[in-house]
């Protein structure tokens, strides 16, 4: 009787254990690098107002200066001093982990200039002879708005880790991002830069990324912002720490206004177009999954001309290229023209649930994997997949075309070349 | 009585005992003097593994394989004690052993946070208890090795082990990211090994409202990761006492 006892004791407390176990394995299990609908944040309207109170601070200001202090998943932090003037004046002081080199960029309208201390990086756009013939004595003068110099950051990749907090905030008072807001919701209050802050998450994209912003009580401006962006297998987490926030302040004109010294001489960074695959080139044969889990293979569509559009959920471009593309095939299907989407980066569910959405019925490959990642990095030519990437292929499997964007010229003509379809944007 | 006899014993086993806590709490005073972590998760993190792990490997070798190597466990298991209370009182006694050298732990970061503002111990509760859950499961964990290792094999096997491992492991997972097995060598990382990935997650306060990290903004994240560590803490346990329960043992020296 004793015996049967302790067995009955112990088979509860076993079952006690197994239950609370099951318990955490899912509570952990369902990390934080899976995706789940939940994660789409419902709106607030008090958070909303204290969002907009961010934009309104921003765009009101006539000047911004700020240090911010990234650091970004696999490097070490980046350090901006940023100095932003209305109308179009801008100024941006980097360096990156413990070199004490610094980048500056300067844009008074319409250029950006880049240059260095001393002898310049290796840059996104670069290879070893390149680098080596063009480090001492550069300096890169290109077209752009103020409102663009962190996209033109990243296109060179100048800085370890991104801006999260886009200087077009305060040029045009938009988020670029604003029109893909899920929802936004507080997230109480905390101490950022020695500031009592609100904070406030405001999800994107169906939750492929999400922003935290720590907004000042005193100013509505941040004191710190953290941006998740959610992979195929990872999350790309990027936090800004920022510091001496002064707004208003007398910045001298002089601080935008930059000369090359003596020696110097202007280098033109290659267009990450030049590394695509050329005209004329065999487009590399793939075996790769779709998005519903069947093989898609290029050869297959040999007796076709081939419209590939790499693509990635997280651009807007790409969601609107995306879009066009459906329009399109609508129009050009079982014409000759078949449309394909590759897509190496997204979580399973987050590309699913945008194909769903937005009902896109041409195939689509979804392949995170490193091989996949890089046939299209070596094989095609692919510096970059910010924003789609497009190569329209021949009937002979040769490239006919590639370019980086929406380019409603292009489209057409590489089409009209390769054979195809007579399209208009 | 002999369960304080055991737990007792567990506290002046060896005589490096008492050394290897000094030279740690030492070295956390060295590495906070010297070093001025810029975070308090730095200072954790260093806290974490430091103790977390090797203190546990330190203080448990040997803890149950010297008694049996020596055949002195026979003198030690008597009827009417039921076996498995050697090893469940051996094992409180490293947890106890534990618990008193992180409230020294906590004490001395205390007075040399007073002496040197230079820093902040804020969060330095849950880091501490962090590193103490991680201690019981590798505790746990070594001291089941103990039964089938003689002499000090356990940790040293377990150091080897963890070492390799960790390394074995975050090189297939690179190698098979993207397929199918990269999920499950993963999951058997964070889950069935002892929680250190998990822990250092939760004192580093990435499932807190405020984290620069992924941060889930989730208490049940939280309890969940002290759910799972205790429960392997017994997992690992529950082996231990059913090898040693099921072993015979002789008086002669192995």
């Amino acid at each position: 009787m004793q015996m049967r006892k302790k067995t009955n004791i112990w088979i509860v407390v076993t079952a006690a254990a197994v239950i609370v176990e099951v318990w955490a394995l899912y509570v952990l299990g369902a990390s934080a690098a899976r995706w789940r609908p939940a994660m789409i944040v419902a709106e607030e309207p008090a958070a909303r107002a204290l969002y907009e109170a961010m934009i309104e601070a921003a765009h009101q200001a006539r000047t911004l200066s700020y240090r911010s202090f990234c650091s970004g998943p696999g490097s070490g932090p980046s350090a901006y001093s940023v100095q932003l003037k209305k109308p179009n004046l801008v100024r941006v002081e980097m360096t990156n982990g413990m070199s004490t080199k610094v980048t500056t960029v300067v844009g008074d309208g319409d250029r950006l200039r880049v240059f260095w201390s001393g002898d310049r990086p290796f840059l996104k756009v670069d290879d070893f002879e390149r680098n080596e013939s063009t480090q001492s004595n550069v300096y890169v003068d290109m077209a752009g708005s103020p409102a663009g110099v962190a996209d033109e950051m990243a296109r060179l990749g100048v800085a370890w880790s991104d801006l999260v907090w886009s200087p077009s905030v305060f040029f045009n008072g938009a988020d670029e991002f604003e029109p893909h807001i899920d929802g936004i919701r507080l997230r109480g209050t905390n101490e950022a830069s020695g500031e009592e802050c609100d904070v406030i998450e405001v999800s994107y994209f169906k939750a492929q990324r999400t922003r935290h912003y720590w907004l000042s009580r005193k100013d509505h401006l941040p004191r710190r912002v953290k941006e998740i962006v959610r992979l195929a297998d990872t999350n790309r987490v990027i936090a800004e720490e920022w510091a001496r926030v002064e707004v208003n302040a007398a910045i001298s004109d002089e601080r935008f206004a930059w000369s090359p010294p003596e020696g110097f001489r202007a280098w033109e960074p290659p267009e990450l177009e030049d590394f695509l695959l050329k005209p004329g080139s065999d487009a590399p044969d793939f075996e790769l999954p779709s998005i519903s889990g069947d093989a898609i293979r290029l050869s297959d569509l040999r007796d076709e001309v081939v419209w590939l559009c790499l693509w990635q959920v997280g651009s807007p471009e790409c969601r609107e290229q995306m879009r066009y593309l459906q329009s399109l095939h609508g129009k050009t299907k079982d014409k000759g023209l078949a449309i394909l989407g590759v897509n190496v980066a997204d979580d399973r569910r987050i590309a699913q649930t945008f194909v769903r959405d937005e009902a896109i019925s041409f195939p689509c490959v979804l392949d995170s994997s490193e091989g996949a990642a890089r046939l299209f990095a070596e094989g095609y030519g692919m510096k970059s997949s910010e924003g789609p990437v497009n190569f329209v292929i021949g009937r002979d499997g040769k490239i006919v075309d590639a370019w980086y964007g929406q380019d409603s010229n292009r489209a057409p003509a590489a089409l009209q070349a390769a054979g195809g379809q007579d399209v208009d944007r | 009585m002999r369960a304080y006899e055991l737990i007792r014993e567990t506290y002046f086993r060896r005589s490096y005992i008492w050394i290897a806590h000094l030279s740690w709490l030492a070295v956390y005073g060295v590495f906070w003097w010297s070093f001025v972590p810029a975070k308090t998760e730095t200072m954790g993190k260093f806290i974490l593994i430091g103790s977390g792990l090797f203190l546990a490997l330190t203080l448990s070798a040997g803890i149950l394989g010297d008694d049996i190597a020596s055949g002195r466990i026979c003198v030690l298991v008597t009827k009417p004690f039921w076996t498995g209370k050697l090893y469940l009182f051996r094992w409180i006694g490293l947890s106890l052993q534990a618990a008193v050298h992180l409230l020294l732990t906590g004490v001395l970061l205390g007075v040399l946070d007073l002496l040197t503002p230079k820093n902040s111990i804020e969060g330095l509760g849950v880091w501490l208890l962090a590193t103490w859950l991680l201690f019981n499961a590798v505790a746990a964990l070594s001291t089941s090795l103990s039964v089938v290792l003689g002499r000090a094999f356990n940790s040293l096997l377990l150091l080897v082990v963890f070492v390799a491992g960790y390394l074995l492991m975050n090189a297939l997972m690179v190698l098979l990211r993207g397929e199918a097995g990269a999920g499950w060598l993963t999951a058997f990382v964070r889950y069935a090994w002892p929680p250190f990935e998990l822990l250092r997650k939760f004192a580093g306060g990435e499932y807190g409202p405020h984290a620069l990290t992924v941060g889930r903004f989730s208490l049940s994240h939280s309890v969940a990761c002290v759910v799972h560590s205790l429960v392997l803490t017994c997992v690992y346990g529950a082996v231990g006492i059913l090898l040693l329960c099921r072993r015979q043992f002789s008086r002669v020296r192995e």
